[in-house]
């Protein structure tokens, strides 16, 4: 196995063409080309971006809305293409972002959960051998063959979680959403994540909760306007974030060094 | 982990996200055409989804696959009967030779527009996870074929009952049927780059449909038209097709080869130059979504 690093991210820009005058309509941009051409702007959600994630290790990313946070994330995912620069992630993505966002209505939690699977690499005749065992993981056992349309919505991001987890992804992006289902719910998440990270897995954690960044995190950045202000140990970069932003936050835990090393084998400072 | 595990788990999955590198630039057309090849699991369960979700909230259920076109063609054959029916080619009941033309027409208006439509529809997974976008407007140009072939039980109950009988090269509409979907399926995804963009696109569609059912020889006959004139029927994309699905299913007029030349051009072509269009298109189109 190579040691290129899973996620590497090198001198990467996103730009949105904003026309300045929406033309949502044909007609429109056609009455604007006729009258010389559409004015762009162009806005730079991400600007000149570069950091690697080692195997197993979890990275933060803090700063504040529109910073380019979820951008960044959806550039890894490979749902946006980079307008420039180069992006190389290595191993199975299970991106985590408003999780169950693609499950149907009308169809049953079976048949949400394979197409699911299929969507994130799985082959449909694994997927069909998982359901049972996905849904008693989730607790919606007895749900399996009801419609989604019948779930509430914490079930549904209960279920899409384990589908998420199930596929044995080497590569998470999670997007705020930790906090999924109940109590019990997200104790079981959070250890299953745990397990996945000490098996090898390489983690990109956005959040705006600063404790949770912290102790989950091994190096954090934080990002701003689309650009790189800071990448280092978490204690340090989230201090100095939470002062720019005007947030109150305790440096008491300083010398603590990284937290959770039992739970992150490997894992290192900046 | 070992070699061999990993060469196993690779060979249990259906893509390549194991490794993705932005600056490895594909060749559109055939990288487009591994993704289908790869990705045909999930077409099939996308396509499993359509007739799932459009159907279900229904009192007939899937039923309405079929009764649709019966339905439509009932009417023009309530209207227009007395009006066509002595000067059908061959002598084929009314009814036969308007479904038979309805349930082609009926796949192109249905095929192209959900196609064009299926990117902006599934942007909620799109933005989300990875998946080439080309499969999701495969997909639902492939649901209006398979509706397609639900259409064709009705013709042919009809077709027996009436004395018409199913001629035996009934057995070979398959081919033009995958000509068909991939023209469709060519057209549907050069329309899909602009109706990202613009919103109205699919209104045009609509319009453009509204125009096609009608220069179709569904419910008249070709005869009305002065016979220097019939080859203007060449400019409607859907003629030769309609033309060929009426010869092999009922033994209508032997359709000219330049129908066929027409079919096997259009598909290959018009698919080809679609996807290319699209998968070209598609990363200044990503950003848009």
């Amino acid at each position: 196995m190579s040691h290129e690093p899973p996620i590497r991210v090198e001198d990467l820009t996103l730009e949105y063409r904003v026309p300045h005058h929406r033309a949502n309509s044909l007609k429109e941009a056609m009455v604007r080309i006729a009258r010389r051409g559409i004015a762009y702007d162009l806005l730079r959600a991400v600007d000149g971006v570069s950091f690697h994630v080692d195997q197993g290790e979890v990275m933060g990313i803090v700063g504040p809305n529109g910073a380019g946070k979820s951008t960044l994330m959806k550039v890894i995912a490979r749902v946006l293409p980079p307008t420039a620069g180069r992006v190389r992630v290595r191993g199975r993505v299970s991106p985590m972002i408003e999780l169950g966002a693609g499950f149907n209505a009308e169809q049953t939690g079976r048949e949400n959960v394979i197409l699911y699977g299929a969507l994130l690499g799985r082959d449909a005749n694994h997927m069909k051998s998982r359901c049972a065992a996905i849904a008693e993981w989730a607790g919606l056992t007895d749900y399996l063959d009801v419609p989604i349309r019948a779930y509430s919505s914490g079930m549904v991001a209960r279920l899409a979680f384990s589908v998420a987890v199930d596929v044995e992804p080497s590569v998470l992006l999670i997007d705020e959403i930790l906090a999924v289902g109940d109590a019990s719910f997200q104790m079981k998440s959070s250890e299953r994540m745990t397990e996945l990270i000490g098996a090898g897995a390489s983690v990109v954690l956005v959040s705006h909760q600063l404790q949770q960044i912290v102790d989950r995190c091994d190096r954090v950045m934080w990002l701003e306007h689309g650009v790189l202000k800071a990448l280092g140990r978490p204690q340090e970069v989230v201090a100095a974030y939470a002062e720019a932003v005007g947030v109150p936050w305790d440096l008491h835990e300083e010398e603590a060094g990284p937290p959770e090393t039992d739970l992150t084998p490997g894992a290192t400072g900046a | 982990m070992s070699g061999l595990v990993r060469a196993q788990q690779q060979n249990r999955d259906t893509d390549s996200v194991s490794l993705y590198d932005s600056a490895v630039r594909r060749a559109p057309l055939r990288g487009a055409l591994v993704d289908l090849y790869r990705y045909r699991a999930l077409v099939r369960l996308l396509v499993a989804r359509d007739m799932t979700v459009r159907y279900k909230r229904s009192l007939l259920g899937v039923t309405w696959t079929v009764l649709n076109p019966l339905l439509i063609t009932l009417v023009m054959w309530g209207v227009f009967e007395h009006l066509f029916h002595s000067s059908i080619p061959g002598h084929i009941p009314y009814i036969v030779y308007i479904l038979a033309g309805n349930l082609v027409v009926t796949y192109f208006q249905q095929g192209v527009n959900m196609t064009a439509a299926s990117i902006a529809s599934s942007a909620g997974m799109l933005t989300k996870v990875y998946v080439p976008p080309v499969i999701f407007a495969f997909s639902a140009a492939a649901s209006g074929a398979v509706n397609f072939v639900y259409g064709l039980v009705p013709l042919v109950v009809i077709q027996l009952s009436t004395g018409t009988g199913v001629a035996p090269t009934f057995v070979l509409v398959p081919v033009p049927l995958l000509f068909f979907l991939l023209m469709i399926a060519g057209i549907g995804f050069f329309l899909a780059t602009y109706a990202i963009r613009y919103d109205d696109v699919l209104n045009l569609i609509g319009v453009v449909m509204v125009l096609v059912a009608y220069i179709t020889p569904t419910f008249y006959p070709v005869t009305i038209v002065p016979a220097q004139f019939r080859r203007f029927f060449y400019l409607d994309p859907v003629f030769p097709y309609v033309e060929t699905f009426r010869y092999l299913e009922y033994g209508g007029p032997r359709p000219s080869w330049v129908a066929a030349a027409y079919i096997l051009v259009s598909g290959l072509v018009g698919f080809a130059v679609g996807l290319r269009v699209f998968v070209r298109r598609w990363p200044s189109l990503a950003v848009l979504m």
